[in-house]
């Protein structure tokens, strides 16, 4: 018991533009991501290992999922930690090295053959979240209440660090070949080390903020999230050590146990978190969530069932659990959780200031619900249609999923352009 | 049974639940939650210098300790023969014993309770009231826990006893207490008494930003002369500048992790 007569807070939140910028960054990205599966649904089949995939899935990975993340962390780590940004300038420098990175990035990979080299949009790319790290950290130091979000967002931070030497050095690789091992095991520890060690432990941290707050939830033990957070650690630097050998059978075995047991520890802590909520109703928001975490759910037990078979051998597997890592787990979340962080940006920081002096509109009157609704349900029609015809390679059904999404985005732009210009 | 002679560290290796029992009693010993600083400290202090450093009663620390671990355990009476021989198996402190009667205020929270409002405003003000001579006696049909801390705080000691369904609770100042943190305290606090109404909502089912509307909603009824008392479930952090803005002020206590009391007032009122 360690109640505190707590003094007045000063103002921790970044300016709004700062945010807006990597949101509607992030925003035009997911379009332009949905268009581009559209126009090059053909490529999808096959190996995974194809420049064209290789730039959509960096459209998606560094300009949607990776900018979202940049710009929610702004806002959120001063008031999750309550400390004030360190720079506001760094987050505007930062917006415009990373930015071109990834412009330049996805172009090269798009025309492979082209004259640009490989390393300047990795090194770019590497700046901008070097940048991004040293910010948060500097804000970090300052924090006097420590909690389980800190931890997790200070691991996040290290394993964006090494996803970023990863993927210049496979940059580097790709202009003149250096790396001893093959390159696709160097490239398989780039993507575990981003999607667990980047974008997972930063969805983890900060759901156990956010999750609670949205559904109003209460009164539940999170010792399991603190074994998580050990499990899925010793495991990332488990695996980012042995993928260095040729021979990595026996110890991906232990350490993939390790992650995927610390995967099912956090799903069972979200789960009583849900349990333990006040708000009964789930709105379009945490509709999107609660699918997102399903579909988590469904990606940990593939992964599960990776360890003891080659799946790389059965033809489009691997295209299709990253669709549903991609777009069902991390797409759904991001989507979700836009719902319900951009209208309340939006509204704090055009109308907080006229509540109780002159009308102000409500979040749900700031977006078409309906239209959200048709959304969650096109994406769950496309990937559930994207699913099965990617398994059994039927071109024709891939491309209606692609228009299912490719719709769908075009709802969730519409919806966020009416946010930001209520 | 712990002994004033063992070792903290011992102490807390054996029996950890009473670490809680550690933390509450003084905030001194809040560094024994860090496990390194507890094995640089705890080691060589035990209960008697511990007590001594953190300014705690040692019967009191005792006490409680052996009770944490073990419900049933009763203090040995062969240093207190002035205890009544009815109460034995309680332990009242020192600074109940033969205190003047009249030098105690009660407060019964029962009919403010049963009318539907907080007591926590009524307490807070006769908190203020009370001379340094006296004893606060609070009567409640529950034991008050999260009262403990907010007045420990605040300076105060506690002793509950129960009497069938009632709990009651004696606050005195502690003597130990340096007087000059309390004059602080006493010079930040608004002067409760000053306010003759009191507008309390209760935000804690609403998701964001409804509790920062409502607030905000409610304040053009908040003048110099009004108190409003906020029952949220977290500190409103992003609620402050705005109260900034309009020329309030706010202030939180933390009664646990989902509860918080936000007092807000007019700024600049003495």
């Amino acid at each position: 018991m360690m109640n505190n007569q707590i003094s007045i807070a000063g103002i921790y939140s970044p300016p709004f533009r700062i945010v807006a910028k990597y949101f509607v960054a992030a925003i035009l990205a997911f379009i332009i991501f949905n268009f581009m599966l559209v126009l090059n649904y053909k490529n999808f089949n096959g190996h995974h290992f194809q420049p064209k995939i290789l730039s959509i899935n960096h459209i998606l990975t560094l300009g949607f999922i990776t900018m979202v993340i940049f710009g929610a962390m702004f806002q959120l780590v001063p008031v999750v930690l309550e400390v004030k940004l360190f720079s506001t300038l760094l987050a505007e420098i930062q917006f415009w090295i990373y930015t071109a990175g990834c412009v330049l990035l996805t172009y090269k990979f798009y025309f492979f053959t082209s004259k640009l080299s490989f390393e300047l949009p990795a090194i770019l790319i590497a700046t901008g979240m070097t940048i991004f790290t040293v910010n948060i950290v500097a804000s970090m130091i300052k924090v006097k209440k420590w909690n389980i979000t800190g931890t997790y967002l200070s691991s996040a931070l290290f394993w964006l660090l090494i996803t970023a030497l990863a993927g210049y050095l496979l940059s580097k690789n790709l202009d003149t070949p250096f790396i001893k091992i093959n390159h696709l095991q160097y490239l398989k520890l780039h993507a575990i080390t981003a999607f667990i060690g980047w974008v997972s432990m930063v969805v983890m941290g900060v759901s156990f903020k956010l999750i609670p707050m949205f559904t109003l939830s209460h009164g539940y033990k999170i010792t399991l999230a603190k074994w998580a957070f050990i499990l899925i650690n010793i495991g990332l630097l488990g695996i980012n050590w042995i993928m260095h050998y040729p021979d990595t059978k026996f110890w991906n075995l232990i350490f993939g146990l390790l992650i995927f047991t610390g995967f099912v520890l956090y799903i069972i802590q979200i789960f009583t978190i849900f349990q333990k909520r006040i708000r009964k109703k789930l709105d379009i928001g945490l509709k999107f969530s609660v699918f997102a975490f399903i579909m988590m759910s469904v990606s940990t037990l593939l992964n599960f069932s990776f360890l003891f078979f080659e799946y790389e051998s059965i033809k489009n597997l691997t295209l299709t659990y990253g669709f549903i890592v991609l777009f069902g787990y991390i797409s759904f979340l991001i989507v979700g959780q836009m719902y319900k962080i951009v209208p309340f940006l939006v509204w704090y920081h055009k109308y907080s200031s006229k509540v109780g002096l002159e009308k102000t509109p409500m979040l749900k009157d700031m977006f078409n619900e309906k239209l959200a609704e048709v959304q969650f349900y096109l994406m769950i029609a496309g990937l559930f249609i994207l699913i099965p015809s990617l398994l059994i390679d039927l071109q024709f059904l891939v491309l209606i999923a692609f228009l299912f999404f490719a719709i769908s985005s075009i709802a969730f732009g519409f919806n966020m352009v009416k946010i930001f210009r209520s | 049974m712990i002994t004033k002679e063992m070792k903290i560290s011992d102490i807390l290796n054996k029996y950890p639940e009473t670490l809680e029992v550690f933390v509450r009693i003084s905030p001194h010993f809040k560094k024994l939650e860090n496990k390194l600083l507890r094995k640089a400290l705890a080691s060589r202090v035990n209960v008697e210098q511990a007590a001594s450093i953190a300014n705690v009663d040692l019967k009191q620390l005792l006490y409680e300790l052996n009770k944490a671990i073990d419900p049933e355990f009763q203090m040995h009476s062969d240093e207190k023969d002035s205890v009544n021989e009815q109460n034995t198996n309680e332990y009242i402190p020192d600074w109940l014993i033969n205190f003047p009667e009249e030098k105690i205020i009660e407060l019964d929270v029962r009919q403010i309770l049963q009318s539907g409002k907080d007591p926590f405003l009524d307490i807070m003000k006769k908190v203020k009231e009370l001379k340094e001579n006296e004893i606060l006696l609070i009567i409640n049909s529950f034991e008050p826990i999260p009262l403990y801390s907010v007045l420990a705080k605040k300076g105060f000691e506690h002793y509950t006893k129960k009497e069938g369904n009632i709990f009651k609770v004696f606050f005195s100042r502690s003597t130990n207490l340096q007087k000059i943190s309390e004059d602080k305290l006493q010079k930040k606090e608004a002067k409760l008494e000053d306010y003759e109404k009191v507008i309390e909502i209760d935000v804690r089912d609403l998701t964001p930003p409804e509790p920062m509307i409502k607030v905000l909603e409610t304040l053009s009824q908040v003048d110099e002369k009004t108190l409003l008392l906020v029952h949220h479930h977290r500190e409103p952090l992003m609620l402050y500048p705005k109260l900034e803005e309009r020329g309030n002020e706010a202030k939180s206590y933390k009664i646990n992790e989902n509860y918080f009391k936000v007092l807000i007032t007019k700024k600049g009122n003495r």
